[in-house]
């Protein structure tokens, strides 16, 4: 992220209340992910100490400090979604993108592909519980999922069976 | 209970009664009653506690009962604020139940850690049903158990904010941004010498302050003008000498400690020897 | 800034009226998240084609969630003269059929769910929209609605939330009105005291109390914040609140604010609900442009501003300690209290802050407008008022419930949720998220109040009411809420972080047929730990999973340990 950016970003915040998450916010919205050098920037503009920012960024689950794939898949693991199946559907999505579970060091999860293609992470709720399992892509929800409907989904973003 | 009960409003403090397991107390009103019981020699385990830090409420190791009108609750003594008649007990039977368990898990979360392992001992908790906690790489030894105080001191009382906590939940720890050397650290120390359970390395080697806990983050020393020896971290003294008024005399603010005193003795004994008086801190050029 | 305009009601609320009620046919397609997602979107885009091709002879607009979200997409038509009409489950193919039913002034009767021949707003307002199509059965009769009170909902679905006029004209902003221009702030509070209104994310601390203590606390800066943090999984009564009537929520905070007196007030939203966001933001900037934020509203020397924090994605935000720390941009971790959010020293910016949820402050201009007698006759007697309540899982209709507090489990979930999806037997509901309980079906004659809901072990949390049936294995659930409320933990205190660590992996073992008796114990162990010895809520009452699983379905445990 250049400097005139983060600029205008920061600009926009005129109140302290909210302004460090809502800045970080759009940093990860606009990147997919919180670079490290945006994370400096910040720091010294804000004269707000770098431990302290970091300490937000592991903290809350919005954020990564990974970058992320073209497509950004997120599995709902609410309640609603996890007793109507959606620990079935994180599973196939894992085998349909030739994803393994990872150890994680931070209790993050999101696992990117190997062609960089796709990214997988877990939501607490998305809210949408009438609708579950709920499965969001680059900010499109699916409701209703099955293991079954996944592929003919997926095909929306450029997968193919390999 | 309102700020003008714990004292906060500038007031003299009153002297109250407290009743510690059956046995009567002095404390000042609005004192943290967990100050109070140590000083009256109870029994009282705790690890996040520091006077000169605000509450912390972390370790929940202090948890005691207090009596209030006939009822009883169970809190921690370090957020509790003496009033008169204020009845607390350390030692009933389900303080001991849930105090065990707690040690248990800090066996299981800090499995390295001797002073944990003592301390839990002196309760009568020698073993832990829980998993232990195995990482052979953590810079903290298997000894931390995020009682705070490290981040505390750092950013509340140095103000450098050099080291933070990182994650949540379990996969909570205490580092540098990236677990790398940080240059906010100014190497004063003062989390190694805080920490409850000697978690912390640091080293001092080759005009250098190592923090081997920290990413590894180097802090050059100063080197005394006079006998050579690297007495503290260059940024803390430089620190700390911008700060006093009267500012040190130039040619004191090189030396270490040691040699500061000797020299000032020197001058002090040369001076009376000439029958006159003469003040160290006075600007004088040589 | 300058001030504003004064609030010309009555001009907006005759330019809503002639949008709710045109003298042309008019389609409005419900499109909250869930609506949109399960194809309202296309459908509306299908309508712009259809109907944009033919002239302007009808109104295409859209409208929120009227909470049954099993028969989404839905798409209201209004035809002059006749009553309202609710389509359901429509697709994009299905729009042709339906303009063209309109232009004959028909509406398609096979897609039709029900019509409404007028409909109550409650704030002293009723629209009369018409007779006829018989054949289509009446809302009241619709068995998902006909055990239901509208209340908070009772605009969603309704009205255009992207329109300031058409909330005004269904009485909106009225209340706001009268408090700021009739009430001191002191009769206000007394108003919110009398109606019994309890804190509607989940603790049902009286409302009206929090307001007098915040009010009457030291200073002239003070705040007042909405928790729009909405955390537990499985529910989301405050996205469609937010979503479908985000002026009621504004209106609340005003008088609250009038009440309180504070300046300035927030919305800690979620980053997960970004339409609620655009809503939100669209109704302020309305709101102000109407004089109904700024300087001098209704031309009283209050003043008032709105701001949306956005939140990111940390559940223990929820704990008031820690959602100040978050909008002060730090980690969410609790401290003790006191002090509290109420006291100096304690809130935001160290300024007494008076913290409600979405729900609580959505209850607020109706109360004002119908008085605190007329809101403590709803419901039961300590228990005052509806509550909204997400029925999600493995029930039959689906969707977002208004019932009078003490309604019991057996109506939500038998008469208005038609019992379990596919024909299945239900076995238990869980309320309260993951700081709630599982109750068993033979104890759903509870009925659903704070404190029964605590008596048998639960809570009422923000409102989600997850059921189970005979298929979902309880230990499953108890380890699923574990394992939420262990990656939700802060990690500040020991038998959270911890405790619930070993708990998950007790838990896991227990699944995995590698359990014993003795495990089971220490289980129960851990979790009367963690609730007696943990800092704040979240730890506090992370175990009830367990624990109530642990007393009503130990043989699920049983029947998974080694004999």
């Amino acid at each position: 992220m250049d400097e005139k950016t983060l600029d205008d970003v920061i600009s926009r915040y005129d109140s302290p209340s909210g302004r460090l998450l809502g800045i970080l916010g759009e940093i990860q919205n606009r990147e997919g992910y919180v670079p490290r050098d945006a994370l400096e920037m910040l720091s010294a503009k804000l004269d707000v100490r770098l431990s302290q920012l970091y300490g937000l960024v592991t903290f809350y689950s919005f954020f990564s400090l990974k970058p992320v794939g073209d497509h950004v898949i997120t599995v709902c693991m609410g309640t609603a979604c996890h007793v109507r199946g959606a620990v079935e559907v994180l599973a196939a999505l894992e085998q349909l993108l030739g994803i393994e579970d990872e150890a994680t060091q931070d209790g993050k999860f999101s696992v990117t592909t190997e062609d960089n293609r796709f990214t997988l992470e877990i939501a607490r709720c998305f809210g949408a519980c009438s609708m579950a399992p709920v499965v969001e892509i680059d900010g499109n929800l699916y409701g209703y999922v099955t293991p079954e409907t996944l592929p003919g989904i997926l095909g929306n973003y450029g997968w193919r069976e390999s | 209970m309102t700020h003008e009960e714990i004292g906060l409003s500038g007031t003299p403090k009153k002297s109250v009664t407290i009743v510690i397991d059956g046995r009567k107390c002095r404390a000042d009103e609005g004192e943290i009653v967990l100050s109070a019981a140590l000083r009256e020699g109870a029994a009282i385990p705790h690890l996040c506690y520091e006077a000169s830090l605000d509450p912390y409420g972390a370790c929940r190791l202090c948890m005691v009962e207090v009596c209030h009108n006939g009822k009883t609750s169970m809190v921690t003594a370090c957020t509790l604020h003496a009033t008169e008649g204020l009845e607390i007990r350390t030692d009933t039977p389900e303080i001991v139940k849930y105090r065990n368990v707690l040690f248990e898990l800090y066996l299981a979360e800090a499995p390295k850690s001797d002073v944990i392992k003592e301390m839990a001992a002196r309760y009568g908790v020698t073993r832990t049903r829980f998993l232990k906690k195995i990482d052979t790489d953590d810079p903290l030894g298997g000894s931390c158990v995020l009682c705070g105080l490290c981040v505390r001191v750092c950013n509340e009382i140095m103000g450098a904010g050099a080291i933070g906590f990182v994650n949540r939940g379990p996969y909570t720890v205490v580092g540098t941004p990236f677990f790398e050397a940080n240059t906010d650290c100014i190497g004063c120390g003062a989390c190694a010498n805080v920490c409850p359970t000697h978690a912390i390395r640091i080293e001092d080697r080759d005009g250098e302050r190592v923090m081997h806990s920290w990413g590894g983050g180097r802090v050059r020393l100063a080197q005394c003008g006079v006998c050579g020896k690297y007495y503290a971290p260059g940024a803390l003294t430089a620190a700390t000498l911008a700060r006093l008024l009267p500012p040190l005399r130039d040619d004191l603010a090189g030396l270490c400690p040691a040699c500061r005193a000797k020299r000032i003795a020197d001058e002090e004994i040369r001076v009376n020897m000439r029958g006159g008086a003469d003040h160290h801190v006075r600007p004088r050029r040589s | 800034m300058t001030g504003a305009a004064e609030a010309d009601l009555p001009a907006r609320e005759a330019a809503g009226l002639r949008k709710l009620k045109p003298d042309r046919p008019r389609i409005a397609v419900g499109l909250a998240t869930c609506g949109a997602a399960m194809g309202g979107d296309r459908v509306y885009r299908r309508f712009q084609e259809i109907i944009g091709a033919g002239g302007d002879d009808i109104m295409l607009t859209k409208t929120g969630c009227i909470g049954y979200c099993r028969e989404e997409p839905q798409v209201n038509i209004t035809i002059p003269g006749r009553p309202l009409v609710i389509l359901h489950r429509v697709d994009a193919d299905d729009v042709e059929e339906i303009v063209t039913a309109v232009r004959a002034g028909e509406v398609p009767y096979e897609m039709a769910l029900c019509r409404v021949p007028s409909w109550d707003h409650v704030t002293g307002t009723t629209v009369e929209y018409g007779g006829g199509f018989d054949r289509i059965p009446l809302y009241q009769d619709v068995r998902f609605f006909s055990h239901q009170k509208k209340v908070v909902l009772r605009n969603a679905g309704f009205i255009n939330p992207e329109d300031i006029d058409e909330y005004i004209a269904v009485g909106g902003y009225a209340a706001a009105k009268t408090a700021l221009t009739e009430m001191e702030p002191d009769a206000v509070v007394a108003e919110v005291e009398r109606s019994g209104l309890r804190g509607r994310g989940g603790a049902g601390f009286p409302t009206g109390l929090k307001w007098r203590i915040t009010r009457k606390a030291p200073g002239d800066e003070k705040y007042i914040i909405c928790n729009a943090d909405e955390g537990d999984p499985g529910a989301y009564m405050n996205r469609n609140e937010m979503e479908s009537d985000p002026h009621m929520l504004i209106e609340g905070m005003i008088i609250g604010a009038y009440a309180i007196g504070a300046r300035e007030g927030l919305i800690y939203l979620r980053a997960e609900y970004p339409l609620a966001i655009r809503r939100l933001e669209l109704a302020i900037a309305q709101a102000r442009t109407c004089g109904l934020l700024g300087e001098r509203i209704f031309g009283t020397g209050f003043d008032f501003e709105i701001r949306i924090v956005t939140g990111a994605g940390a559940f223990v935000c929820g704990e008031s300690t820690a959602l100040i720390a978050s909008i002060e941009g730090r980690t969410g971790r609790p401290h003790p209290r006191p002090p509290r959010l109420t006291d100096i020293g304690g809130g935001l910016w160290k300024k007494p802050t008076d913290l409600n949820n979405v729900e609580t402050w959505c209850n607020v201009p109706v109360i004002i407008q119908n008085g605190g007698d007329w809101y403590a006759r709803i419901g039961t007697e300590k228990n005052t008022g509806t509550k909204v309540f997400s029925l999600v899982g493995k029930v039959d209709r689906v969707g977002l419930v208004e019932v009078p507090l003490g309604t019991s489990l057996n109506t939500i979930v038998f008469d208005i949720g038609n019992g379990g999806s596919q024909g299945k037997k239900v076995k238990a509901v869980q309320t309260g998220g993951p700081s709630g309980g599982c109750i068993p079906v033979r104890l759903f004659d509870t009925p659903v109040d704070y404190e029964n809901l605590n008596r048998v072990g639960s809570i009422m949390g923000s409102g989600g009411i997850v059921v189970m049936d005979e298929e979902t294995n309880m230990v499953d659930i108890a380890r699923y809420f574990v394992n939420f409320a262990t990656g939700e933990s802060c990690g500040k205190c020991v038998p959270c972080r911890e405790g619930l660590k070993h708990t998950l992996l007790l838990l896991n073992k227990i699944m995995a047929g590698k359990g014993t008796e003795k495990d089971l114990d220490t289980l129960g162990l851990l979790a009367d730990t963690i609730q007696k010895t943990s800092l704040c809520g979240l730890g506090q009452l992370a175990p009830n999973p367990v624990l109530t699983t642990l007393a009503y379905f130990r043989e699920e445990y049983g029947a998974l340990v080694k004999k």
